[in-house]
């Protein structure tokens, strides 16, 4: 039975694209000997360009492909772009929803377009704004969401809790994310109000970098890995113990990735401040008596419904605010709805994540019952979908911001 | 335990519940982890993954029911009716 | 084989279609060349397209065929890519026409209860928005989730639930569709585009459902629409024996209930296989050998008193009910239903990821046994040559519309390890897909339900199926497509311009 191997195969004899090839054979075979597509009209990249080399199955076959020496990385590394990694695909893929756990393989779409991406990079195929957002990272230490021109440095980055008198350092320490502490301080102070009524205990790093997330997701794993690094030194520097993630991008980041780079990384705790404050809700810790007369309704964003299953918390939260009226839409409908902002998509291609927020936003307005308020649970979504929001006459709000206010607070 | 704790991720020991299935957790099976030695491997799942797979197929299955009909007649209750009825 | 395009001719699709929806690049093409088939992989690179265009209207599609038209190159129509006959896989490169950006809900009428749509969308999206107004269109295959309507009819597909509600081509009431020359006509019942029986003139719409994309583009339907339903009801019954099953499921299709959307009958090879991986079936005692499922739709009271009769039959025929919780679940799961690739084993017994390879034939009720034993014994002859093949067992389903008494779509499903392909295998395998397709005829049935049987192997045997009607088929064909461009090379249709 002749069995052709990516060594005799494989046009492009580099070694790092065979090293590619044999660690994804198995997971790019199951999806090309399946060829469901069940992930194509999840995806939201796809519903907006419909065009097929920017699937799920696309993503796949171009390993196999590659396997085949019918393609190349220049063929195919501007398709991987086409990606905010929201895990609708991967999650939706019978062969993880229906057997993932069966057979302790899924479907990882994820982790083949991440090492495509990364592959690119290697050699030395850049994206010209990805190249530009690493490099302005691995600078500052943070990523430059104030635009190239504004220093988003580590001794900067908690100049958002001013007046707040946090401590460095402690058991507990809240991680604010670049995006959020930079661009949308009205985030974290929220956090940081709302914890301390609750009477949580936290203080801050000496130093924060960036959790590392979009750095991994575009190729740059040096640069990733030095953040991570970086961080877990301010932890252990400042007695942290237990980090509160009020973005779940910084929340999967770390659980993904940093237990690889640190042998005693079961030291830590990693908290979601949304389970967090949800808990301090139900214990009664929280009083939340500022009613909120608005018209709501939820984005489950990506990283936390798709990609972590929590999409419970940030409900009981909102049903909890006095005053407000909560139009829903469920957790699994919304495995199709996405902001565009994931993966550093909107730094490449702004116009697609602006469609994609477009079409979220409008989603919302045509809900029966006259929704005022799109409210989102992640920074980095919030900052497409307010843009379109202004378009559209929605307003966009974070959950901790919104909770701040039912808690009589102003950020 | 309200995070995640890596140490809380490893899968539990398995027990036999068919010659070619197993169990680790409760209601959730899972192959034979020896007869995916030779041609295919498996991959290191986490708990928290592994949990999220499983309420996931359920969450699925509800929306597919809802998709269709706004409700879904319980055979096991019309049966119970024609046993009455006899 | 993709044959290399003039550049005068990419730039005259540009000036049709625009530049962003070209493209002749190597990931663009080579993603365009299967269908979830089993596919010849190690033999890729000879069934791409030479280009793709992604064309946004009627018009376009139009303007691309009459191109095609003028310097003889062929067009291969492509909507989701997901049939199973390869009847979108471009056999001699040529310009494929892509139309999944044709995917727009153009038009709900409430009065004449219709919906008008581009052929490039799915029908899971449709009814996310179609709930809204209470309707819903309940095409549903086991690619629900991913088919879209433009290859819905272009396999005349086959709906789960059509028993109750009808298949593709009673559910679409007409669509516009590009001939192979570039006209466009309307092809429905009558003239009228929401009228649904006519018998004015030639019935069209017939002629233009399943012709695999060789008669033609559809760019836009208009489909039926139905109240969206009150209730569900799905019971799932265990047997110790298969023809105690199998005359179980004739009873309950012959029941007469008229909220019956579908019978499912699973062999004994079928449950060995589901006790494998399946965790509905895993725990289930030895004894249990075979399966019907049997589902209903509408409203709720009717369904309750269908339920109750079909539950009466199923009683009175000796099976055991599988309980609430199998019943619904595993119901759900079967929109969809395409296989995964670790349910292959190698002889070893060690998980292997597999291809799968469905047949469809249309086989007469009575003959489902015979047909189950021929089939199971084709599938373990190929197990015996060549550890690639893995033999899954076989569903029947109901395949009448609104009739659910008649032939069944049988179904047998065989894993394929496709890594393993070489030229041998791929021999053995074409010349059991004749087999297969030879005892669906040798039974007074149909080598395809509703896949299409234009693969290769199968579509040997078409003009036996069809006798003195694949010559009408050839003329159809000849007269339509005078040039052989639109997806030439499928069903043996070359025949039709050959002299003599």
């Amino acid at each position: 039975m002749a069995e052709t191997t990516a060594s005799q195969e494989a046009t492009n004899g580099d070694g790092a694209v065979r090293a590619l090839v044999e660690e994804w054979r198995d997971v790019a075979y199951n999806c090309f000997s399946s060829g469901h597509k069940f992930c194509r009209e999840v995806c939201p990249v796809m519903q907006v360009t419909r065009d097929e080399r920017h699937t799920p199955t696309a993503f796949h076959a171009n390993v196999v492909a590659m396997d085949k020496g019918h393609l190349s990385i220049e063929d195919v590394a501007e398709d991987y772009v086409h990606c905010t990694m929201c895990g609708a695909c991967e999650l939706r893929c019978p062969n993880t929803l229906f057997t993932g756990d069966f057979y302790r393989f899924r479907q990882r779409t994820i982790d083949v377009v991440r090492a495509m991406r990364t592959l690119a990079v290697e050699q030395g195929i850049h994206q010209q704004n990805w190249k530009r957002w690493a490099e302005l990272t691995d600078r500052w230490g943070n990523e430059p969401v104030l635009g190239w021109a504004k220093e988003t440095s580590g001794s900067k980055v908690r100049a958002w809790a001013a007046g707040l008198e946090i401590p460095t350092g402690g058991e507990t320490i809240l991680f604010a994310d670049c995006e959020a502490a930079f661009r949308r301080p009205s985030v974290p102070r929220a956090v940081a109000l709302i914890l301390r009524q609750a009477g949580v205990e936290f203080g801050l790093m000496d130093q924060q970098w960036c959790c590392g997330g979009p750095m991994w997701e575009t190729g740059y794993v040096e640069i990733a890995e030095k953040m991570a690094t970086h961080n877990m030194l301010d932890w252990r520097k400042t007695g942290a113990k237990r980090i509160v993630c009020l973005d779940p991008h910084d929340y999967i980041t770390i659980v993904e990735n940093y237990p690889k780079l640190d042998q005693n990384f079961d030291e830590f705790e990693i908290v979601l401040a949304v389970d967090l404050i949800a808990e301090q809700i139900r214990a009664g810790k929280l009083e939340l008596s500022t009613p909120i007369k608005k018209t709501v309704t939820y984005h489950d964003p990506c990283r936390l419904n798709k990609r972590l299953g929590v999409w419970q918390s940030p409900r009981e939260i909102l049903r909890a605010i006095p005053g407000l009226t909560f139009i829903d839409v469920d957790h699994v409908t919304q495995w199709s709805y996405c902001s565009g902002a994931g993966s550093n998509l909107f730094v490449e291609k702004p116009e697609l994540t602006a469609e994609i927020s477009r079409r979220r936003i409008a989603k919302a307005r045509e809900l029966e019952g006259g929704v005022e308020v799109l409210v989102s649970a992640c920074p980095w979504s919030e900052r497409p979908l307010t843009e379109q929001g202004e378009e559209q006459g929605i307003e966009v709000m974070d959950i901790f911001e919104l909770v701040a206010e039912a808690a009589g607070f102003e950020v | 335990m309200l995070g995640f704790r890596l140490s809380a991720q490893k899968p539990s020991e398995a027990h036999r519940v068919t010659d070619v299935v197993v169990s680790r957790f409760e209601h959730v099976f899972e192959v034979d982890p020896a007869l995916m030695r030779e041609h295919v491997h498996q991959q290191e799942i986490p708990n928290w993954d592994f949990e999220r797979i499983v309420a996931s197929r359920w969450e699925h299955l509800a929306w597919m029911h809802d998709h269709f009909a706004d409700c879904a007649i319980s055979a096991e209750e019309l049966l119970a009716e024609i046993e009455a009825e006899s | 084989m993709a044959v290399a395009i003039l550049d005068s001719v990419i730039d005259e699709l540009t000036a049709i279609c625009g530049p962003d929806h070209v493209f002749t690049g190597r990931s663009a093409t080579f993603n365009r060349a299967r269908v979830p088939a089993p596919f010849p992989v190690h033999r890729w690179a000879e069934y791409i397209p030479s280009a793709v265009v992604l064309p946004s209207s009627t018009e376009q599609v139009s303007e691309v065929v009459k191109l095609a038209n003028r310097h003889r190159i062929p067009v291969v129509p492509r909507a989701g890519g997901t049939g199973l006959t390869d009847g979108a896989v471009p056999l001699r490169g040529g310009i494929l026409v892509d139309v999944k950006l044709m995917n727009q809900i153009h038009e709900l009428d409430h009065e004449n209860r219709t919906v008008t749509v581009g052929t490039g969308i799915n029908m899971l999206k449709l009814n996310e928005e179609l709930r809204r107004h209470g309707y819903i269109y309940p095409d549903d295959p086991a690619s629900y989730p991913c088919s879209l309507v433009g290859g819905r009819i272009g396999t005349s597909g086959w709906s789960l639930i059509g028993a109750r509600y009808g298949h593709t081509r009673d559910l679409v009431i007409s669509f516009e569709l590009v001939l192979p020359t570039g006209e466009v006509i309307r092809a429905g019942d009558g003239g009228g585009p929401k009228v649904r029986k006519s018998s004015s003139g030639y019935q069209l719409k017939h002629l233009f459902m399943g012709h695999q994309g060789t008669l033609g583009i559809a760019t836009e339907a208009t489909l039926e629409l139905f109240p969206r339903p009150e209730a569900e009801f799905s019971m799932f019954w265990a047997y110790e024996d298969y023809r105690d099953a199998w005359r179980a499921t004739g009873e309950l299709a012959r029941s007469g209930v008229a909220t019956l959307a579908g019978v499912v009958l699973f062999d004994e090879h079928k449950i060995r296989y589901l006790r494998r991986d399946d965790e509905a079936y895993i725990p289930q005692p030895e004894s249990v050998r075979a399966v019907v499922a049997c589902a209903a739709y509408g409203n709720e009271d009717e369904v309750r008193v269908g339920a109750k009769r079909l539950l009466r039959i199923a009683k009175a025929s000796g099976g055991r009910y599988l309980g609430d919780e199998i019943s619904q679940g595993d119901w759900a799961s079967r929109h969809d239903r395409y296989a995964t690739p670790q349910h292959g084993r190698a002889r070893d017994g060690q998980v292997a990821l597999m291809s799968w390879h469905c047949e469809d034939a249309s086989i007469p009720y009575p003959e489902l046994p015979a047909v189950s034993e021929k089939w199971h014994a084709i599938a373990a002859s190929l197990a015996e040559r060549f550890d690639m093949f893995d033999d899954w067992g076989m569903f029947a389903y109901t395949n009448g519309a609104f009739k659910p008494w008649g032939d069944y779509l049988t179904e047998i499903d065989i894993g394929v390890w496709e890594m393993k392909w070489d030229e041998d295998a791929w021999a053995a395998w074409v010349q059991a897909k004749r087999d297969i397709a030879q005892v669906a005829i040798d039974h007074g049935g149909s080598i395809s339900a509703c896949h299409g049987s234009c693969r290769e192997g199968e579509v040997d045997l078409v003009p036996l199926e069809l006798g003195a009607g694949f010559e009408v088929m050839k003329t159809i064909k000849r007269s339509l497509d005078p040039n052989n461009i639109m997806n030439p090379g499928k069903y043996l249709l070359d025949q039709a311009y050959e002299e003599g």
